[in-house]
């Protein structure tokens, strides 16, 4: 069934290349619908008590070198698979209305992309993921550089140099983990599991940590590693960005939680202050910028910051809440990401501008379009009732119990949040026209995009149980891991002479 | 033996059902509605008021102890050690809270009726009143800290819409925004109580949270007080008290009837409720308790003070509002429950009266709001002038009159409680003649005098019809959005507005009755279950000092009366000369105490200020000077790209996607 997945929007999309150019967008955004279905079956087939993977394929690949082609889902990738599949149908509908130029080359962009990103999240291998999360990134370098406004080609070049760096970094210590334990086991293999039975000494994980870290940051984006969003943001083409600020950048974050707490739960505790004054920069240094900005654009492309922020530090907090919390806040954060750059679209057109100095009065005649707006505002800035506030106050109440200043720092970026989701709101649909300018109610056409994602928020925020609930004991399995080693570590200083084995949230771990 | 607590809880969840099936109603037939709409909200919220009657009987039937009833649907957001129900308690405090909310809503929702008739906004109006009372239903009725956060909030949402209702107004957001941050602020203050509640009993819920409080802290246990302190900032921004009450007064932006359902009856009332209905924990931390009182004591002086000089007829009665939850906030701080939600809901019955009699003014004088335009009203329009008066008496504290019962009562306990609370005693009756006065600077000004000239128009039958123009700034107004309309509603000629103003005048001056002192103690009797075993609700002043402040206060009430009959009708014109000789008062006073320009330099500049910082500066080194400075790299493979700049990009697709490709079919190749 993974398989299927997974490689059903690329096959989607070779077979797109050979249509008719008329044929390509209604049938790419009809395969984009069965991957969507087959998401949804994956969901309900879920068993929300199993730990570990389900539908696991495990195919051994290029056996000299230890790599596997393994997948499998659990709990936390569960909805981020969802996640991707629905933003993806939503993206071809965006697009398929809009008819891009040279629309073989963008739609093949991005059917390609997607089952790069939900290689991404089903991978089992580090290699796999390693090379799924790079391959990620080529198509939207593409559609950035192809199908952007403005400055593109820098813009692209800036972003490739930036996330280029990290992912060699991060290939590096790929391959530096799987000779590491090698040495160790005498075998050589990436499969996850193999790896994570095998934890590195403290200082070996903690180079590797680095390497990880790195590029996780840049891709997510965190302060002061985000120098290549403002010119990658203000370039791209909507439909793209969507995708690349609603699901690209959970990827890192996952990859907190995929990869590093398992396989290096002695650095994740070493650099959990340091990770966590990053996270709580980036929501004030995100928020701050937020609401200075007048392009729509960048407003969310900071605001994402700051979201990230919080994403982060409920990872860091190093508990399963807080990690269960991060696990739902990152549905949220796409869920909402995307309808806001659809509805920039939306106002680009009808304000022939992206500046918010040029707009205003929008609601006038158009209630229906206010409203929807107004739902996605209310769920950007989490106002309590939405699955977002949630999301947060898991992240936030985990933080509080265990570093109680960060969470109070943290806690000023949801005012902050208010003041510039609502400011954005306020400044295109309320006050009055600009001269020359007229309110125009959401067409049928865009209306049929924007109301299913709204209805999606709606739907989460009455009932987000239903992503935490499946999260919990896939996180309680890889916090878990972290707090056994943190466990193991107090027992060390502790000369608890017992020899007992510690084991938290059933995981067993040497203690040497 | 079991209680069956079925039909309790049936009630519970069917007042917060209607009004939200009569906002998602209202709200998806937008375009078909038309007028229907207010009536479809009337008779939702009319429906919520029966339940909540329902939920009163119901609770009325069990045995005392046992009518705390807890009900819960789901599991909202039950996870990994947290337990988030979308769980609800019916309780007396909470009943009688939903008793009071959706009898008034269902009130203005009538008076809406009329008054915002030709408003263009008519249907979006009625969605969101629909909404704001479900949400305040949610606040009163939620079983744990989450929901009440989440109807805390909703509450903030429906209050920011409503107060920017006529959005074309520029003024009219920026207030709206004022108030929606305020109450965030007091969103994230209950957001980190509960974190810090959590932390120590492991619980959201509230019953559980009361059980556990007492064996697990000592007596101002420090965390215990801090928990309690940032509750406070939820209850001081929702309620408008020192230093987050600026948000108030420009919340007169909103439509009239706005002002009187949320920001004078229900919303602004909700810090009192929650301190009242967290009252075991803050008996458990009387310094927290007392800080709340003290604060509560300031606002109310304060608030008195101000609003003795502002000529803004809403804000006027704004400013009479704070002071107003000040005395509330005091009375359920210092232990007099029953007191503090007497005086709530008699509050909620005349402050709604006065904010419809001012509306109604305001329509006959084409939506000034200036007090110094108008006067003479009484023969123009005699049913408008009269409830206003009796709405003034009452907020007076005239002896006899709601107001009169349930502010005495307040103060006589702080009084008898002795030692320190003598000065919340002392605080209050002091303000208590500066609001008798202050009421009847509102009462005699625009009642008596010589008529003015719109009042004089409509002796002979016609409306003053100005230009719409914003009260505040004189801008013209774009009308495409309101203002309420083209045409004009008083209450002379619109019954549904008669009939709203003639109960609430009626309740105004006699629900009063219902505790008096010796005589009835209906809401005490009440109310007992939900405070069982404190021992403040229990302490009662003897009925011979409640009497002797009863005569205390009510002299109060006739002198401030007198002062003010002898000021503005008198000699009228004597108040200027005041102004004169004592111009630094009156500037300090009129500027509100220089509150709006002390948070603008201690909070708004900053953070514009750090907004620009991090603008000019910080982004510059951190976007341009990293990258700049790998930007040898940058440049370098820039200049080799610029020429073949698509070149190099589609050189690269294809050397990622080859390589992958070959990864690819080695991988079939060894599989096979």
């Amino acid at each position: 069934m993974l398989n299927v997945l997974l490689w059903l929007p690329l096959a989607v999309a070779l077979v797109a290349v050979l249509l008719p150019r008329r044929a390509v967008a209604p049938f790419s955004f009809l395969g984009s619908l069965v991957t969507l279905a087959l998401a949804i079956a994956l969901v309900v087939d879920f068993d929300s008590s199993i730990p570990g993977l389900q539908h696991e394929v495990s195919e051994s690949w290029i056996p000299d070198l230890g790599i596997s082609y393994a997948l499998g889902v659990d709990g936390i990738s569960l909805f981020l698979v969802l996640l991707t599949a629905l933003l993806w149908s939503a993206s071809f509908a965006f697009a398929a209305f809009r008819q891009p130029e040279r629309r073989r080359n963008y739609f093949f962009m991005l059917g390609l992309a997607e089952t790069a990103t939900l290689g991404a999240f089903l991978a089992q291998d580090l290699v796999l993921f390693v090379l799924f999360f790079d391959l990620m990134l080529v198509p939207f370098f593409f559609l950035i550089g192809a199908y952007g406004t403005g400055n593109r080609v820098q813009a692209t070049i800036k972003m490739m140099i930036y996330t280029l760096v990290g992912s060699l970094l991060m290939l590096v210590g790929a391959i530096a983990t799987g000779i590491l334990v090698a040495d160790e086991t005498g075998e050589l293999s990436f499969a996850l599991a193999d790896l994570r039975a095998n934890v590195l000494s403290e200082g070996t994980q903690a180079w590797i940590f680095c390497f990880f870290a790195a590029a996780f940051l840049v891709k997510m984006p965190a302060v002061p590693l985000h120098g290549w969003v403002p010119d990658a943001y203000r370039a791209a083409p909507l439909p793209a960005l969507a995708l690349l600020s609603g699901v690209l950048s959970k990827v890192a974050a996952y990859g907190f939680l995929r990869v590093v707490f398992p396989i290096f739960p002695d650095a994740a505790i070493e650099f959990q202050e340091l990770v966590m004054i990053v996270a709580v920069a980036s929501i004030l240094y995100g928020s701050v910028m937020a609401f200075t900005q007048s392009n729509l654009r960048m407003i969310i492309a900071y605001s994402s910051i700051a979201q990230m922020g919080f994403i982060t530090l409920g990872l860091f907090a190093l508990t399963a809440d807080g990690a269960d919390g991060a696990v739902l806040h990152m549905i949220n954060h796409g869920l909402v990401a995307w309808p806001v750059f659809f509805i920039i679209a939306l106002l680009a057109e009808r304000y022939g501008s992206e500046d918010l100095r040029e707009m205003g009065g929008g609601a006038l005649r158009a209630p229906v379009f206010a409203t929807l707006f107004i739902i996605v505002t209310l769920a950007l800035l989490a106002m309590p009732g939405s699955a977002n506030f949630i999301g947060e106050f898991y992240i936030l109440n985990a933080v509080f119990q265990t570093k109680v200043v960060y969470a109070i720092v943290a806690s000023t970026g949801i005012a902050m949040a208010a003041f510039y989701a609502l400011r954005m709101y306020q400044r295109t649909m309320h006050n009055r026209l600009p001269e020359g300018k007229t309110s125009r109610e959401i067409g049928l056409r865009d209306g049929v995009v924007l109301a299913p994602m709204v209805a999606v928020i709606v739907g989460l925020a009455l009932y987000p149980g239903l992503v935490l609930e499946r999260g919990e004991a896939s996180v309680q399995d890889k916090v878990g891991a972290v707090l056994a080693a943190a466990e193991c570590e107090e027992r060390f200083y502790a000369q608890d002479g017992e020899g007992t084995q510690p084991g938290v949230a059933g995981i067993e771990l040497d203690c040497e | 033996m079991t209680v069956d607590t079925s039909s309790a809880e049936t009630f519970g969840w069917l007042i917060l059902a209607f009004p939200l099936a009569g906002a998602i109603a209202i709200a998806l037939g937008f375009r078909f509605w038309g007028k229907a709409a207010g009536w479809i909200g009337t008779g939702a919220i009319a429906l919520a008021f029966a339940s909540a009657i329902g939920a009163f009987f119901a609770i009325q039937d069990l045995p005392s102890e046992s009518r705390q009833v807890t009900s819960s649907l789901y599991d909202y957001a039950s996870a990994v050690g947290l337990d988030i129900k979308l769980g609800i308690l019916v309780d007396p405090l909470a009943v009688i809270m939903a008793l009071v909310v959706t009898g008034v809503s269902m009130l203005i929702h009538l008076y809406s009726v009329a008054y915002m008739d030709s408003d263009r906004g008519y249907v979006r109006f009625f969605a969101l009143l629909n909404f704001f009372v479900f949400s305040m239903l949610v606040l009163v009725m939620a079983g744990n800290l989450v929901l009440l956060i989440i109807g805390w909030a909703f509450v903030g949402y429906a209050s920011y819409a409503l107060i920017s209702f006529w959005y074309r107004r520029n003024t009219a957001t920026a207030a709206g925004m004022k108030a929606f941050v305020i109450n965030v602020i007091g969103d994230i203050g209950l957001m980190l109580a509960a974190f810090l509640l959590f932390g120590e009993l492991g619980t959201f819920d509230y019953l559980a949270l009361f059980e556990e409080a007492p064996g697990h802290f000592d007596v101002n246990d420090g965390a215990l007080v801090a928990a309690l302190l940032l509750l406070l900032v939820g209850a001081f921004a929702k309620s408008a008290q020192v230093p987050l009450h600026t948000w108030l007064a420009d919340a007169m932006e909103g439509p009239t009837p706005v002002s009187a359902l949320i920001h004078a009856a229900t919303m602004v009332t909700a810090g009192v409720y929650l301190i009242a209905r967290t009252h075991p924990l803050f008996e458990l931390a009387p310094t927290a308790a007392d800080v709340a009182a003290f604060i509560g004591l300031l606002t109310l002086i304060m608030a008195a003070t101000i609003a003795l000089v502002v000529t803004d007829l809403k804000r006027i009665i704004a400013y009479s509002t704070m002071s107003q939850i000040g005395y509330m906030v005091v009375a359920v701080s210092i232990g007099a429950y029953t007191a503090g939600i007497f005086h709530l809901m008699t509050h909620a019955f005349f402050k709604a009266l006065l904010f419809m009699a001012a509306g109604s003014i305001i329509a006959a004088m084409a939506n000034r709001q200036n007090i110094d335009l108008m006067s003479g009203f009484r023969k123009a329009m005699p049913f408008t002038s009269a409830l206003l008066i009796i709405g003034a008496l009452a907020l007076a504290g005239f002896p006899g009159t709601s107001g009169f019962f349930s502010k005495d009562e307040i103060l006589v306990y702080a009084a008898d409680r002795g030692g320190m609370y003598w000065i919340f005693a002392i605080g209050g009756y002091a303000a208590a003649f500066l609001t008798a006065f202050y009421s009847f600077r509102i009462g005699f000004r625009v009642v008596w005098g010589e008529p003015c000239e719109e009042a004089r128009e409509l002796e002979r039958g016609h409306m003053a019809h100005g230009e719409p123009e914003n009260p505040v700034t004189g801008e013209k107004e774009d009308t495409d959005v309101g203002f309420p309309g083209p045409e004009h509603h008083i209450a002379e000629r619109a019954w549904p507005m008669r009939a709203a103003m003639g109960i609430l005048g009626f309740l105004a001056l006699f629900a009063g009755l219902l505790q008096i002192p010796g005589v009835t103690a209906a809401v005490e009797h009440f109310l007992e279950p939900t405070f069982e075993g404190s021992a403040l609700f229990e302490h009662h002043p003897s009925t011979g000092s409640a009497y002797l402040g009863m005569l205390v206060g009510g002299i109060l009430a006739l002198a401030g009366i007198a002062l003010a009959f002898r000021l503005y009708v008198r000699r009228p014109g004597t108040t200027a000369g005041l102004v004169e000789r004592y111009r630094g008062l009156h500037n300090f006073l009129f500027n509100r105490w220089y509150f709006d320009e002390l948070l603008d330099a201690l909070v708004y500049r900053p953070t514009i200020a750090a907004g620009r910082f991090a603008n000019n500066v910080l982004e510059r080194v951190l976007v341009q000077g990293i990258v700049n400075g790998t930007t040898g790299v940058v440049r370098g493979v820039g200049v080799l790209v610029r020429g073949a700049q698509s070149g190099f990009l589609r050189a690269y697709a294809l050397l990622v996607i080859g390589g992958f490709a070959v990864l690819a079919l080695y991988f079939l190749v060894v599989s096979s």
